[in-house]
């Protein structure tokens, strides 16, 4: 059996009975997941919710405020302007509508009081604009016919969306969001917890200085802990994939929202995650080893690993909102670690796999890998693993 | 069979310098004997000990254990060794037969083998009633039973003690004492590193008393107090290393 097995096995079998590990790398993100899911999958609902929320008009119903009825919204009453603006300063509602008499001319003004601090506000706003239009669309058409004008005069240049089917069926805006930025950071804060106890530990519990003793190589045994750790770190990435797919499969209300079109995340990209994770993992897992090799103790490990910690964040967090960017379609951005792997998965959730951007990642993070497992065997070969003081 | 010949270990200390930590030190020990390294703490012996089972490289001199070379058979000697200290722990979340079984199949043992061995070391140590508790759920006495058991799994013919009984009850190190006893017995070279005189009385055949790292004096227990004069070991231990009544309160007002 050969000996970096033997250490990697021994490493999991301990790191699988821990609790931070049990917790922290595989319950953590799959709960973390399907509770995003379901805000996510609420605050779609809520939006929606807002085009038929309630709107005050000021008086009596007339015509017009019928009109929003028909359109869906519930219409009521409010005496006056001011109890109207009253009622928004309490929040006891969101818009007030004050219809003033007709001009000579004909146009009618409308006052629309709402707090601007207040999003739903907004959205209704935007929700009584469009209706709005409509409106007046329908009786500038009328006026035109009545005038034997054709209604093309009334849109000379009319806008008409046409959707490009681009890749195949991926997952929805919303999930590519925030799924890739969870999948890099439990590749690394997945090992996080148990990284300090494989070396560090060892060395704080007196267990390292009985396994330098046996017949094993230092380089199998630091090559060891790292496969074992890179292990952690993977499956603890992929549980976001699994959280994903729990919450499509148990129909709570936001993932119905958030899944209407399915679960969206392929096989084939499932199985480009799993290729762009290995060498981000396997350097992860090398780094983590490398900081507990070189610390002097578990808390002095911490420390590091916090602040290694920021340097994944920082490019993860920044995967979120590339797509308001047009970074993501950048060639070199493949060259950046960390954020590359996260738009790559991005990119293949979206079922938009771009292989050139996948390859150069991968050979990238191949390389980087390379380096942090040098770096680790490197640390843990130096006399000082042991008797650093 | 352990032999050393001039043997140093010097650190660099970015604050202190070069810090001689062993300083050219020879010693012998046989098959079948027990070799007490006697010291008060930093005095070298446990850097000796780590020299000698090649954790760490001497910086001058040579060692060989079981008639390989520390530096240029490292691996050699590390399978013919076997290490304990009362510090060493054992992993809290394996069971004693899974760290029994781990530290065997690292030396080497397999199959049939390997079940032979560990089935001697579980009925010798009387392990059987906890072989599959967590380590973390185990006594003192029993952690270092298996710590007994997984040091002498593979058979070695040396074997090291860094100041196995310090900070274990009377019981637990008396078990302790015995193991070391039954390996010299055995025919193992044992090297037992401690300051506590009343074990060197007991186990040691041949001891060298180890200062500041090197040798003030070497022998047996009776030559150590035939050299001093003393009647008591512990009272010649202390002439050898120059002990002094206020010896603390000198040194420092001496800095």
């Amino acid at each position: 059996m050969n000996d970096t097995y033997k250490i990697a096995r021994k490493e999991l079998r301990e790191m699988f009975r821990d609790k931070r590990v049990k917790f922290g790398a595989f319950v953590m993100p799959i709960f973390l997941v399907m509770m995003m899911v379901q805000l996510f999958g609420f605050i779609m609902s809520a939006a929606k919710g807002a085009t038929k929320s309630t709107i005050y008009f000021v008086g009596m119903k007339t015509d017009m405020s019928k009109m929003f009825e028909t359109s869906g919204m519930m219409v009521l009453s409010v005496p006056t302007v001011e109890e109207g603006k009253d009622m928004i300063k309490k929040d006891h509602a969101k818009m007030v509508l004050e219809i003033k008499p007709p001009k000579p001319d004909g146009q009618v003004i409308i006052n629309a009081f709402y707090d601007p601090k207040q999003q739903l506000a907004q959205i209704e706003l935007s929700a009584i604009q469009q209706a709005l239009n409509q409106q007046n669309k329908k009786a500038l058409i009328t006026t035109l016919n009545e005038k034997g004008i054709p209604e093309a005069a009334a849109e000379q240049m009319k806008l008409v969306p046409q959707q490009v089917e681009v890749g195949t069926k991926g997952a929805g805006e919303l999930i590519v969001g925030f799924l890739p930025y969870l999948i890099v950071l439990f590749a690394f804060s997945g090992g996080m917890s148990m990284a300090s106890d494989l070396v560090a530990g060892e060395k704080d519990k007196n267990t390292l200085e009985t396994l330098l003793i046996t017949p094993v190589s230092r380089n199998d045994i630091v090559l060891g802990k790292v496969f074992a750790l890179s292990t952690v770190c993977f499956l603890s990435s992929l549980s976001c994939v699994v959280g994903l797919f729990l919450a499509s499969v148990l129909k709570t209300p936001g993932s119905s929202e958030m899944f209407k079109d399915g679960f969206g995340v392929t096989p084939i990209a499932v199985a480009t995650i799993i290729l762009l994770l290995l060498p981000l993992v396997a350097m992860f897992g090398s780094l983590l080893i490398a900081i507990s090799s070189y610390a002097r103790n578990p808390r002095e490990a911490q420390t590091y690993l916090a602040l290694v910690n920021f340097l994944v964040i920082l490019p993860a967090v920044f995967s979120q909102v590339i797509g308001l960017t047009d970074l993501a379609s950048k060639l070199w951005i493949n060259a950046v670690p960390v954020l590359n792997s996260a738009n790559n998965i991005r990119n293949a959730l979206l079922g938009k796999t771009d292989w050139l951007g996948v390859g150069i990642t991968v050979g990238i993070g191949t390389v980087l890998a390379g380096i942090a497992i040098w770096a680790a065997v490197y640390l843990f070969n130096r006399e000082e693993v042991l008797i650093r003081v | 069979m352990v032999r050393t010949h001039g043997l140093k270990k010097h650190f660099k200390d970015p604050k202190l310098g070069i810090k001689k930590a062993v300083d050219g030190i020879d010693i012998s020990a046989a098959p079948g004997r027990i070799f007490g390294l006697l010291g008060v703490n930093g005095a070298g012996k446990t850097t000796v000990l780590r020299m000698l089972s090649t954790v760490i490289k001497p910086t001058e001199g040579t060692a060989s254990v079981a008639d390989f070379d520390v530096v240029q058979d490292a691996a050699k000697v590390r399978r013919n060794i076997g290490f304990m200290s009362n510090s060493t722990a054992l992993y809290g979340r394996l069971t004693s037969r899974e760290v029994i079984e781990y530290f065997g199949t690292l030396y080497g043992l397999e199959g049939s083998h390997l079940a032979d061995r560990m089935k001697y070391v579980i009925d010798k140590l009387a392990i059987e009633e906890f072989i599959d508790r967590q380590c973390d759920k185990l006594s003192t006495g029993q952690k270092q039973r298996v710590s007994i058991a997984r040091t002498i799994l593979h058979d070695p013919p040396v074997l090291f003690f860094d100041e196995p009984t310090a900070g274990l009850d009377v019981v637990t190190s008396q078990t302790v004492m015995e193991f070391i006893e039954e390996a010299r017995d055995l025919g193992k070279t044992v090297i037992f590193s401690t300051h506590i005189m009343s074990e060197v009385d007991r186990l040691c055949d041949d001891i060298a008393v180890i200062h500041d790292g090197v040798i003030v004096a070497t022998g047996n227990p009776q030559t150590m107090k035939d050299l001093t004069g003393e009647k008591n070991l512990e009272k010649a231990f202390l002439q050898l290393v120059k002990f002094e009544s206020g010896y603390v309160s000198n040194r420092t007002a001496g800095q």
